[in-house]
């Protein structure tokens, strides 16, 4: 694990707001974790060729352009935490 | 110490498809909230994306017609950020295998043919909207209410590389992308109602220096000329601390309209992290050859094309540019009247001056449907021919916007043909010559102005029936006498 | 035999002779709900009552000589990760706790056509994160066989009520073994098609390159009617499949390999034992074995638990508190996302979050996640070739039987190493299924693993079924029935 693991820079890219045990408990998890996954990083792997991203290597097939209805207003809001005149109200968000 | 601005643009075009890039919801025009949505695009669990085939039709057109290399085998990437009005927390983008690579831009600058250097061309999915509610000011909001019928639009990027040099270049690549699009027929090009949107990268750097200064983003300029300002202002500050000796930070700064600057945007710790990788929900998409020949055969004809076209016919690259970056009526009904009276100055100065000013003023948008371009055409004619006056023809052009007739109706209904028969000339050149004796001496002795008076005299005198040019010429041959 | 005990097959003969009504099955299936749910907490929910009107039809149906077809009428279990419209779909998530689904995933509206009735929403790992059901936020299951032992997981659930028969069979989700290592535990059969055959779409997402949607049930025949009820091109998921099948044989011409680096250290001896019982039969019946080595098996762990957190990271970003689900509040948005996730999600579920979050941060790509893409890569290379000289793979499921309760729970890495076995066909994207074939000496089933090539699932299943004849596994739990 590198010397500049943080995990409270990470739990900030994740968005999650970690106790301090539980900053140190993650901490200590997850440099067990990566040390064990450290046997890839000493493998080459360059012979490998081109990569695709679906396991059966099938490409993406496009849809055409034809309206679906879906969800109704209130279905889409149904399990809205906060709502107000057919929107959703979160705290004030900053730019 | 001189120094040379650097700017480069990345411009989000909002596609005209029906429905979404990554669901089949409806793209709508409303204001009422949260009326066309799925599971896929309020990120719903278990929800999943699938790609809108127009929208990559599109894109590779916009590619194709900007000289891009198109990328045959692409995917898209998850662009991770947090953020309200982004359902799922990561934007569906693409990252380094977009759909169009190294393109240029053909661009009119200064009334020269110029260029702009296209990096990218991408595909990306819009988010919803924000309503920040309390005093207004984004920073002492109470609270945010999200709509998110816009979630999920289409959305292409296009970044020029940063080869930009002044402002009005800037403006006049805008105005050349957002005609593209309309050509294209996928996007209405709208600024605004946000279907073409813009930030600018800044930098200046000392003129022989090969290295680029500090990069600026300035985003909310939401006009050509906010954009025009905005690049003006940036590059005066920005100028202004090189040579006090400051550093410039890299940053983001908004435009502000009302003030007419940029300032800072609250400051982010640093640079964000996106922590792209590919979309596994989306597998690799392969533009074939096959497809990509499919999309060229619908290109129409691009504005670069349309300058050359029209310049061919007679008028200059200025002229050209103005009915290449007019709506599609206009190119056409040029073309139509320059067929029939092979006369371009006419046609041009007919079109852009007369119609489009008379149709402002009778608050006409559109043409009536009886207004066929061979009536226009009929007109210039006719005054070709010396037959009717350029006063007359303007006389019936405002006649035939009202109602529906024809020139030579209108023509002999109000006694607009004009007298070219010799004998009545002469007659009113004499009488006009007897009444006004003192202009004639006056004349004779070197007061040339004064002819456009007798020529004035002469007009009135015949009811407006006698031709301007050949009572001039008539004129100036009895005084010679 | 009670009729809970009873294959699909079976059942629908019955209920066509009019021997049985869907109704009088259902009534034994609640019976055995009703004596074992407090112990063994199979569900979180139990839709007991909510299906009167359906069963209703049902038993018309079959009066009238109308049937759906196979699985008209039967009592099936459904894993809380899949989207049922109308009802709770929790994943054993705080986070999602009260949360009601608007629309039914394609494999529900797949089987609403055919007329099965759902007993209720299982129990698994929260957001199907995790090999014991331990990582449930809403308590944990009980393994049939054992009460101190776990169900395993992620699908402990469905597997623990398939095994006590409070269901006749169900559906599991399986990302890195989580049908087939449930279904070795609790002794019935957990099968994980190819890739892209059954639909994703309202399956909510935990690795989405590995997920897929399966049955768990008691016989092998169950699991092939239950796939052909499920599985389909799906236009709404852009990973499904426009598939058709390839025939291997099922018969001794096929030839089997017995997978080498499965055989060794960090699997007991008990699950080598049911292997090579397997060896014996195929062997006695003319069958074709031999040892097949795919040395990037014992990289599978490391690249899987690079991979899985990664997308997991992205996939469980929507979980905010914005738009649905727990809301925890705070100054500003931020704020309430930051709090509601640290309250919302559980240790194991951080833990993952966290390990992809940094496997794709800045810097650390290459190394991590770019890396372990490569190596899938190279591992689904070696499948490739692998099958070129054998039809079938075969492997323990687990290395060892079910473990007790809180085992495993100190040492992440410890509870991540049982997934040793079923992890590659996960990677790979091959069909894959576990079939019970005896008992440890504790008593505790254990299964064998059987994979082949991908889009071979029709043999895979024939297969795997001429074994359980072979291999005539009738163990049960205690009967919970009357």
């Amino acid at each position: 694990m590198s010397d500049d693991f943080n995990i409270q820079n990470i739990a900030k890219l994740a968005s999650i707001n970690l106790s301090e045990e539980e900053q140190s408990k993650l901490s200590n998890d997850l440099s067990v974790i990566l040390e064990h996954v450290q046997a890839l990083s000493d493998l080459s792997l360059d012979e490998v060729g081109e990569i695709f991203i679906h396991p059966l290597e099938k490409e993406l097939l496009l849809d055409e352009d034809e309206v679906r209805v879906s969800l109704t207003h209130d279905e889409a809001l149904q399990n809205a935490p906060e709502k107000n005149e057919g929107k959703f109200v979160v705290p004030p968000s900053l730019e | 110490m001189s120094l040379k601005p650097t700017i480069g643009i990345e411009t989000h075009i909002e596609l005209n498809t029906k429905t979404k890039m990554f669901c089949r919801c409806a793209v709508v025009d409303t204001d009422e909230p949260n009326v066309s949505l799925c599971p896929t695009c309020i990120g719903l669990p278990g929800a999943l994306p699938v790609p809108n085939k127009k929208a990559i039709e599109s894109i590779t057109l916009l590619s194709l017609s900007t000289g891009c290399k198109i990328t045959n085998k692409g995917m898209f990437h998850r662009k991770n950020y947090f953020y309200p009005d982004l359902p799922k927390n990561y934007q569906i983008s693409q990252f380094d295998l977009p759909v169009g690579l190294d393109g240029k831009l053909e661009i009119v600058l200064d009334k020269e043919v110029d260029f702009v250097e296209i990096e990218r061309v991408h595909m990306e999915e819009d988010t919803g909207k924000s309503t920040h509610s309390g005093s207004g000011r984004i920073d002492s909001a109470t609270s945010t209410a999200l709509d998110f019928n816009r979630s999920g639009v289409p959305l292409v990027e296009i970044v020029t590389k940063p080869t930009i040099n002044s402002a009005k270049q800037a403006v006049a690549y805008i105005e050349e992308l957002r005609q593209l699009a309309i050509d294209l027929d996928i996007s209405e090009g709208k600024l605004e109602k946000g279907n073409l949107r813009f930030d600018a990268n800044i930098s200046v750097a000392p003129e022989d220096s090969d290295q680029l200064g500090v990069k600026v983003e300035i985003k909310n300029m939401n006009s050509l000329r906010s954009l025009e300002r905005a690049i003006e202002f940036e590059i005066q500050r920005q100028s202004k601390l090189v040579e006090k000796g400051e550093t410039i930070i890299q940053e983001t700064r908004h435009w502000d309209e009302s003030k007419e600057q940029t300032s800072s945007m609250r400051s982010k710790e640093g640079s964000a992290d996106y922590r792209y990788f590919s979309d596994p929900d989306l597998p690799d998409m392969i533009l074939s050859d096959e497809f990509v020949e499919e999309v060229k055969a619908k290109l129409p004809t691009l504005p670069n094309q349309k300058r050359e076209d029209l310049m061919k016919t007679g008028l200059n690259l200025d002229q050209s540019n103005t009915i290449s970056k007019s709506e599609n009526w206009i190119y056409n009904m040029y073309l139509d009247i320059f067929e029939s009276t092979q006369d371009s100055s006419g046609a041009f100065n007919w079109i852009t001056g007369e119609l489009q000013g008379q149709m402002r003023k009778l608050e006409i948008e559109n043409l009536p449907s009886w207004f066929e371009s061979r009536l226009l055409s009929e007109v210039i004619v006719l005054i070709n021919e010396n037959k009717i006056s350029f006063t007359s023809g303007k006389t019936i052009l405002n006649e035939m916007l009202q109602n529906e007739t024809t020139p030579d109706q209108v023509a002999s209904e109000k006694n607009l043909y004009q007298d070219n028969d010799e004998e009545s000339i002469l007659n009113f050149v004499k009488e006009t010559i007897e009444e006004n004796s003192d202009i004639i001496e006056r004349i004779k002795a070197g007061e040339d102005k004064l002819v456009g008076f007798l020529v004035g005299q002469l007009i009135k005198k015949s009811k407006g029936t006698v031709n301007p040019g050949l009572a001039k010429e008539f004129l100036l041959k009895e005084i010679e006498l | 035999m009670s009729i809970v005990n009873k294959s699909i097959r079976e059942l629908n003969a019955l209920f066509l002779q009019k021997e049985l009504k869907p109704s009088e099955l259902y009534d034994e299936i609640f019976e055995v709900t009703s004596n074992s749910e407090a112990v063994i907490h199979a569900h979180l929910k139990l839709f007991e009552n909510e299906n009167r009107e359906a069963l209703q039809n049902a038993d018309k149906r079959f009066e009238d000589g109308n049937s759906l077809g196979l699985l008209d009428g039967i009592p099936l279990s459904i894993k809380d990760n899949i989207n049922l419209k109308g009802s709770n779909t929790t994943c054993s998530s705080k986070m999602l706790e009260n949360y009601v689904s608007p629309y039914d995933a394609t494999v529900i509206s797949n089987l609403k056509s055919q007329g099965p009735l759902f007993t209720g929403k299982t129990n698994l790992d929260e957001f199907a994160m995790g090999s014991s059901t331990e990582n449930s936020a809403f308590g944990k299951t009980q393994n049939p066989w054992n009460p101190d032992c776990v169900p395993g997981g992620s699908s402990g659930g469905t597997a623990a009520s398939v095994s006590v028969r409070s269901s006749i069979a169900g559906l599991g989700s399986d990302t890195g073994g989580s049908i087939r290592q449930p279904g070795a535990f609790c002794g019935v059969v957990g099968y994980k098609p190819t890739y892209g055959t059954v639909s994703r779409y309202g399956l909510i997402a935990f690795a989405s390159s590995l997920d897929q949607i399966g049955p768990i049930t008691r016989y092998v025949d169950d699991a092939r009617i239950l796939f052909e009820g499920i599985r389909g091109y799906d236009s709404k998921d852009a990973t499904s499949i426009d598939h058709e099948f390839i025939e291997l044989p099922s018969d001794n011409n096929a030839t089997v390999g017995v997978i080498k680096e499965l055989m060794e250290e960090g699997v007991s001896e008990d699950s080598k034992n049911e292997v090579n019982k397997v060896v014996d039969i195929l062997k006695n019946k003319g069958y074709k074995v031999k040892e097949i080595s795919l040395p990037m098996i014992k990289l599978a762990i490391s690249i899987y638990y690079l991979i899985a957190p990664a997308e997991c990271s992205a996939n469980l970003a929507r979980f905010d508190g914005v738009r649905y689900g727990l809301r925890v509040d705070g100054n500003t948005s931020y704020e309430m996302m930051e709090n509601t996730r640290a309250e919302g999600f559980g240790p194991e579920v951080k833990r993952r979050i966290l390990l992809g979050t940094y496997a794709l941060s800045a810097g650390y790509y290459d190394a991590y996640y770019g890396k372990a893409l490569q190596a899938r890569k190279k591992m689904i290379l070696e499948f490739k070739e692998a099958y070129e000289s054998v039809d079938y793979l075969i492997s323990p499921t687990t290395p060892t039987a079910a473990f007790k309760a809180g085992e495993k729970t100190s040492n992440p890495l410890e509870m991540y190493m049982s997934d040793l076995c079923t992890i590659p066909a996960n990677l790979a994207g091959l069909p894959a299924i576990s079939i019970p074939t005896g008992l440890s000496k504790e008593g505790m089933p254990l299964g064998v693993q059987v994979m082949s090539k991908a889009l071979t699932d029709h043999s895979l299943l024939d297969f795997s079924e001429l074994l359980e004849n072979e291999l005539a596994f009738h163990d049960l739990p205690f009967a919970w029935g009357s």
